[in-house]
């Protein structure tokens, strides 16, 4: 008699704990039913468009053997850089995810402890209710810079020199080399290098504005810049003006 | 102090801090589910691990009580003696 | 119980009947093969951070994939290896019951070595899902999770076999086993296939959170119940309190989940509810870490002559200091500071190689003699082994968890990136030399079991 009491509650116990995994799983997706998950597709903006466009330009050959060449006529060819872009995308979070970038890189900017002065806008949910955050990539670690503000904020031959070898922008950078990004150099990226550089391009495209960042400096042999002054007013910068200089030097 | 008078103070005691803890958590609960009911970008997700906790620890509350009424600790110290004893039983049979 | 079942069961109880010693020693050597690959990979990661890389640019170096190797290796082919070998000498003594079946366990044993290999592989050549603990490629988490419940229905068995109350070890092992393989479910499966963003953030953190607290530290605290008291030959201090200790951190445990998300838009009191969770949990270890020093007071002595016993005690006091450490890094003055720095790094490597690591070095000196029939070929070697893990990691904490601190403030004050990776230089070049000494004491520790199958004579 006494074990049968007892019995329920066993089987309660256990019915409660299994129970609250199921709504480790049910809660979250509940919670977030109202904001509807953006597939790859609709995370394509007109920022990324740009990007990944100016890759096109600038590394044409590279670019050809990786994607091929956009077909004539208007809606065909906007659907093409679009289907292209989504690709490149997927293949670049691969990528992050498969070469632990997120181990040093994080994802997420705190409104503590000035975050917002040095990276931008503080993070919001909505920004993370994508498939490219399935996992999510907040990252536990900076050894790095934290990365969710990073599209547009430099050129894309300046990742590509810098992911080919990391010295030669930053001195005494941590960061590994990617060389097998590339074809033998850093202006030969193979369709793994444009895919990782369109997919960093990407990250805070999607922010109305680009603000405020420590100064960088070009490269170690030149004159560094003047440190802007820490109130200019940097929102209005866009992706094409930061990439003008750029464009020169690649020349 | 006998017996009954243990039990009489411990459940005055237990009724004392519970219903008022149980009535605070309940009314801060209520307030944090008005609080993210229509706001699409909250802390929402916060409700899951409370629900969580929640949960599991009434599963752990059941298994504690499961064990209780099986007799697991009515003689709390003797299992540290037999398993000693049988370590040295084992020993032994080598 | 009555007196009568332990009789019954004193006629069965024969070593040899219930422990299959090989399997216990096969889990040693694949631990010890795991932690061999781990800490290269932590060296190799640990140069880059210094820049002195020695396969700069070789795709399959690349640091960034080792660094998951390291991680996983520690957690899934170190750790669970070693806690299985344990397993299978503990429990079927505990309950004097052997497991379920023999050819079960060994089926288990090499799906398992298959399940690491295979991860390893996997993140090797960039098939890591992005969740820490979960990189595991996609196509081995249902066979992780088939082989976690194979674990559990074969070490269940002979528990529940076992008539009258149970020694807490027993409880310890119980829950870790329910909780391990619902935790891996959790974290494997949820994040990467059900919820996205902000929610799979809270699942993550949870996930991390609870492979620590509901796998390691069950199995951990469970095998120090029983090693301890049968090592100094004497009973735990409180039977009472150690079961104190096992419901406390099963109540305590689950709310501290929020702890990891601290500064996000989830109400305030909700996350100081956290901080004072996680603070409780902190009076919950100290129940049970008085209870391990209540056990050996006045007995001083043995940890100087027993090395398991000092393995065991030096890990006590660090989880110890892992804990303090851990009440003050919840509160959100802590938080501002040390999140996304070196001082999480610094906690990490004292909680898995200060704490668990060391009970299981401290396990396998004891059991090793046993399990070959001979003694130890040489007590210089294990000493080594002892003094240069315990030196270099208490070096690399301090080191990192200083570091962290430093790196904080340097970001706050908003000072240009690269000023925090080029003060952190002098303290990564410390900390490799840290990682060296450690690797140096597993070498030891290889060098010694080599040569103790090799040549020490057989026992009598």
């Amino acid at each position: 008699m006494f074990e049968s009491k007892s019995g329920i509650f066993y089987i309660a116990g256990v019915g409660f704990f299994v129970l609250a995994f199921v709504s480790n799983a049910l809660v979250p997706w509940l919670m977030y039913n109202n904001i509807p998950e953006q597939t790859v597709a609709e995370l394509i903006n007109p920022n990324l468009r740009y990007q990944f466009e100016d890759l096109a330009r600038r590394y044409p050959e590279s670019f050809n053997a990786a994607y091929g060449t956009p077909p004539g006529g208007e809606a065909e060819h906007d659907a093409w850089w679009n289907e292209k872009c989504e690709e490149a995308l997927r293949v670049g979070h691969k990528l992050y995810v498969g070469e632990g970038c997120w181990h040093c890189h994080s994802q997420f900017i705190r409104p503590v402890s000035n975050e917002e002065e040095r990276w931008g806008p503080v993070s919001r949910s909505a920004e993370y209710q994508n498939e490219l955050q399935r996992p999510v990539l907040f990252g536990t670690r900076r050894v790095g810079p934290d990365l969710c503000r990073e599209g547009g904020r430099r050129s894309n031959d300046w990742h590509a020199v810098h992911f080919f070898k990391p010295e030669n922008l930053s001195v005494n950078s941590p960061m590994p080399e990617y060389p097998w990004f590339f074809d033998g150099s850093a202006d030969k990226p193979t369709a793994r290098g444009l895919a990782i550089i369109t997919y960093v391009q990407w990250l805070g495209s999607w922010q109305e504005s680009y603000p405020y960042y420590e100064a960088y400096v070009k490269s170690p042999l030149s004159v560094p810049e003047p440190e802007p002054a820490a109130d200019a007013p940097a929102a209005d910068a866009t992706p094409a003006v930061e990439a003008a200089p750029a464009e020169e030097a690649a020349k | 102090m006998n017996r009954s008078m243990a039990w009489t103070v411990t459940i005055v005691f237990g009724v004392l801090i519970l219903i008022p803890s149980m009535l605070g958590f309940m009314m801060k609960f209520g307030e944090l589910v008005e609080l993210t009911k229509g706001v699409s970008d909250g802390g929402g997700f916060a409700i899951t691990p409370v629900v969580n906790y929640l949960l599991a620890s009434l599963g752990f509350f059941c298994l504690l009580l499961w064990a209780a009424l099986n007799g697991m600790f009515r003689d709390l110290e003797q299992p540290k003696y037999l398993m000693l004893e049988n370590e040295r039983e084992l020993d032994a049979n080598v | 119980m009555t007196t009568a079942t332990i009789a019954t069961d004193h006629k069965i109880a024969v070593h040899t009947e219930l422990v299959d010693e090989s399997i216990v020693k096969w889990y040693f050597y694949a631990a010890l093969l795991f932690l061999t690959t781990s800490m290269l990979a932590g060296i190799l990661v640990s140069l880059q951070l210094i820049q002195h890389n020695p396969f700069t640019g070789i795709e399959i170096f690349s640091p960034g994939r080792w660094r998951m190797v390291h991680t996983n290796a520690v957690a899934y082919g170190f750790l669970a290896n070693g806690f299985l070998g344990c397993l299978h000498w503990a429990i079927p003594r505990l309950t004097l019951h052997p497991v379920l079946d023999k050819r079960l366990s060994w089926f288990i044993y090499a799906a398992w070595q298959f399940v690491v290999g295979a991860t390893a592989v996997g993140i090797l050549f960039g098939e890591a899902q992005g969740l820490e603990w979960g990189e595991t490629p996609v196509w081995i988490d249902p066979l992780a999770q088939v082989g976690l419940l194979l674990v559990a229905i074969n070490f269940m068995t002979p528990i529940a076999r076992m008539k009258g109350p149970m020694y807490v070890s027993l409880w310890y092992f119980l829950a870790a086993f329910i909780w391990t393989f619902l935790t891996y479910a959790m974290g494997n499966f949820i994040p990467e296939y059900f919820v996205s963003g902000t929610s799979a953030g809270a699942v993550g953190g949870l996930f991390i959170h609870d492979l620590v607290g509901l796998f390691v530290t069950p199995l951990g605290w469970g095998l120090m119940y029983y090693f301890v008291p049968i090592l100094i030959k004497k009973p735990i201090w409180s039977h009472g309190l150690s079961l104190v200790g096992f419901w406390g951190l099963a109540f305590f445990y689950p709310l501290q989940g929020i702890h990891h998300f601290l500064y996000t838009p989830i109400p305030m009191f909700l996350q100081y509810g956290a901080v004072v969770s996680t603070i409780a949990v902190e009076l919950v270890v100290t129940t049970v870490i008085i209870n391990f020093f209540g056990s050996i007071w006045g007995n001083w002595s043995i940890v100087r002559t027993n090395l398991p016993v000092r393995y065991f005690y030096t890990g006590m006091v660090f989880y110890f200091l892992t804990c303090l450490q851990c009440s003050f890094q919840v509160t959100l003055t802590f938080q501002k500071i040390i999140h996304f720095s070196d001082w999480v790094v610094g906690h990490a490597h004292m909680v898995m190689f200060g704490v668990f690591s060391m009970w299981i070095m401290g396990m396998m000196t004891y059991l090793f003699p046993r399990l070959l029939k001979r003694e130890w070929a040489s007590q210089n070697l294990i000493e080594w082994h002892y003094w240069l893990s315990t030196v270099g990691l208490a070096v690399m904490a301090a080191d990192l968890i200083l570091l962290g601190l430093f790196q904080g403030w340097s970001w706050a004050a908003l000072e240009p990136w690269d000023a925090s990776t080029d003060f952190s230089f002098p303290f990564w070049v410390l900390r490799t030399i840290a990682g060296l000494a450690m690797f140096g004491g597993l070498l030891a520790l290889l060098t010694n079991i080599w040569k103790t199958v090799k040549l020490a004579p057989a026992k009598a």
